[in-house]
């Protein structure tokens, strides 16, 4: 297996063994559509001017490299440096790839925005984005996810966007994407779905991607500037894993850099109560492509266990399946309560509260940093803020406001 | 040649539509399937659609999940729905049987489709891949399992053709844009989508996703060969499940039979 290759997806959208579109019939113009037109607009040189245009004025981006100076002399060994997506618009990097899909969307005349969304902050970014060309927005999301998040919850409806609760299955992230999968399918001819992660059929986790590299590519020029070499390491949560995606596909040809994706290990891998695909699935199709994927022993989709609602999604992005089996990233688990740690200690330490999705590459770091010397460069992906995550932390510690 | 193949040429040659019928397997429990798969039979239906439950039914409308969601509940399995098969097939081996479902599971289950025992299904009809495709390009190789193919109102002309002629049990087409038991049936676009099929299949095309009344199917079977009904019938199960009275389920399909002859 060739790992140093940055050209997949091939064209029928596999990265090796993953990948693929495997929908209803319904949806296969409107993925083809889709493609022609990404593939028409990517390099040329008004969109991607508008698109940089974007994160630079809306946005506020380049989101800075912040060297995390007591969290380093915490663990005493290598350099810790955050890559703050956190102080993006919208608080987290979601919004660099909805900036991205909402130009094409109406570059292709869609009056209409769907979207799902776990922690909700997919749902927030695809709303703004929505609200600012005006365009009729429909957020769907797990009903339990909509208890958990009510503040990402409110701040959609803000933002004119509705929010479609869904009781079906689990009522969490898998069943918001069935049911924004279905509204497509139902009005594809009007509607442009807006997927939040690297997962989906093709062409969405190479758009979804590519947009979301803005970050990696960041990281390369700001690495040279602040240490003059390249990272010993990138560690990034992974749920769908469209911020590892973004910070790792830069990096894949640099190999000096290890590649960490940090999944939820909610009870403990162990325990067979968490949302780690990568750590503890199989092969298996769900929500169009083929990827590693939690299921039990009669093919079904199992459900997951996280404090994350981010994370909280039984399958993973089909290039982070194609990484973990070439072994170009390595892919471990930390659970509810490490992550819970550090959550406090980093919001102590650093004077930044981190989603709770971010946590867990944090908590990675109390097994990492020992691998490493004084001299190494350590990047974390600050996926999002926290301030999402107030209710969820407050209740699990027992205060009431 | 397969039962499905010879029931729908014996119907071709007589002139009449072939009426489809779909539940999903285990709902509410086994026994009951199987009586109403005899049901259905004694109604008038020439071909039975076993709907394999998945937790993540992406075409289904909320009729039909729900149906999944059940049948889950009573942990049918695709091997507790070859066993049921089996159970039917002992005293029906006329019937042509057609499971529906979902990549992961026919993935997941490959050595028992496959092996298809006592060539007991007729065909597999998988929902979530692209039309050109079959069973055997993701790795199952069973030569008596037939391909149905679905064609929407959204595919575009060039893959009609190769979507055509990749089915081998009949083309499935899908008559509106949604999820199964939506309510939008454009009769215009129907015709004239299923006529550009027939010329490119050599097999029957049936219509099928959206009809919902003796009426609806009456309309539909004029401009095809035959129609499939799935969430009218799956939404008189789950009324009549309590009480395991199905007649009304019978004598639902019984007109449809008359009114599409």
């Amino acid at each position: 297996m060739n790992s140093n290759n940055k050209t997949l997806p091939d064209k029928n959208g596999f990265f090796g063994d993953y990948g693929g579109k495997f929908v209803p019939e319904t949806l296969m113009y409107a993925l083809e559509e889709l493609e022609s037109t990404y593939k028409k607009l990517k390099d040329n040189p008004e969109f991607k001017d508008q698109f940089y245009k974007d994160l630079s004025e809306f946005v506020g981006r380049p989101s800075p490299l912040y060297f995390a100076e007591r969290l380093t002399k915490h663990y005493g060994t290598g350099s810790i440096w955050l890559k703050r997506e956190d102080l993006n618009h919208t608080g987290a990097h979601k919004i660099n790839n909805t900036i991205g899909q909402i130009l094409l969307a109406k570059h292709m005349g869609k009056k209409r925005i769907i979207a799902e969304t776990g922690a909700g902050q997919h749902g927030v970014a695809t709303a703004t984005v929505a609200a600012r060309l005006g365009l009729e927005c429909h957020i769907y999301m797990g009903s339990e996810d909509v208890q958990r998040q009510s503040l990402n919850v409110y701040r959609i409806k803000l933002l004119g966007a509705q929010v479609h609760a869904v009781d079906s299955g689990s009522a969490t992230l898998k069943d918001a994407l069935n049911e924004a999968l279905r509204d497509w399918v139902t009005n594809v001819d009007d509607t442009y779905y807006i997927i939040g992660s690297v997962t989906g059929p093709h062409p969405y986790p190479m758009i979804v991607r590519d947009f979301n590299s803005v970050v990696g590519e960041e990281l390369i020029n700001q690495s040279k500037e602040l240490f003059n070499s390249m990272p010993n390491a990138i560690v990034a949560c992974v749920g769908g894993g469209s911020n590892a995606m973004g910070a790792f596909y830069p990096f894949i040809n640099i190999k000096e850099t290890r590649l960490i994706g940090v999944e939820a290990g909610g009870e403990g891998v162990e325990t067979g109560e968490h949302a780690a695909p990568l750590n503890d699935g199989t092969p298996g199709v769900l929500h169009g492509a083929l990827s590693y994927l939690m299921q039990d022993d009669t093919g079904q989709v199992k459900g997951t266990k996280s404090v994350s609602a981010g994370l909280d999604y039984p399958g993973v992005g089909p290039e982070h399946s194609w990484l973990k089996d070439s072994g170009r990233a390595e892919y471990v688990a930390v659970s509810d309560n490490a992550a819970l740690k550090a959550f406090h200690e980093v919001s102590e330490f650093e004077g930044i509260i981190p989603a709770l999705e971010t946590a867990h590459a944090f908590a990675y770091l109390d097994t990492l940093m020992k691998e490493f010397d004084k001299k190494a460069n350590i990047i974390v992906n600050v996926s999002g803020r926290g301030d999402k995550d107030i209710n969820t932390v407050a209740e699990i510690d027992g205060i009431k406001f | 040649m397969n039962r499905l193949t010879k029931t729908l040429s014996d119907l071709k040659d007589n002139n009449k539509k072939a009426l489809v019928a779909y539940l999903v397997a285990g709902d509410p429990d086994i026994s009951s399937t199987i009586e109403l798969m005899n049901l259905f039979v004694e109604s008038g239906v020439d071909v039975i659609e076993i709907g394999v439950p998945f937790t993540d039914p992406i075409a289904e409308g909320p009729i039909i999940q729900k149906a999944h969601d059940r049948a889950l509940k009573n942990n049918i399995s695709l091997e507790s729905i070859f066993n049921m098969v089996g159970e039917f097939r002992k005293h029906n081996n006329e019937t042509p049987l057609v499971l529906m479902g979902y990549l992961n599971t026919f993935i997941f289950y490959k050595k028992l489709i496959e092996e298809n025992h006592n060539n007991a299904i007729d065909s597999i009809l998988v929902v979530d891949i692209p039309g050109e495709l079959n069973l055997k390009d993701y790795g199952i190789n069973s030569s008596n399992i037939n391909t149905i193919s679905l064609i929407s109102p959204t595919t575009k002309i060039n893959r009609i053709e190769s979507i055509a002629k990749n089915s081998t049990g009949f083309v499935y087409y899908v008559t509106l844009r949604g999820v199964t038991g939506a309510s939008n049936l454009d009769v215009n676009e129907i015709s004239n989508n299923v006529e550009e099929i027939k010329k490119h299949a050599s097999v029957p095309t049936l219509a099928g996703f959206g009809i919902k009344s003796v009426e609806d199917a009456k309309l539909l079977s004029d401009c095809s060969d035959g129609i499939i009904i799935g969430s009218s019938i799956v939404q008189m199960i789950e009324e009549s499940s309590k009480s395991k009275e199905f007649d009304r389920i019978g004598n639902y399909l019984t007109e449809i039979k008359k009114a599409i002859l």
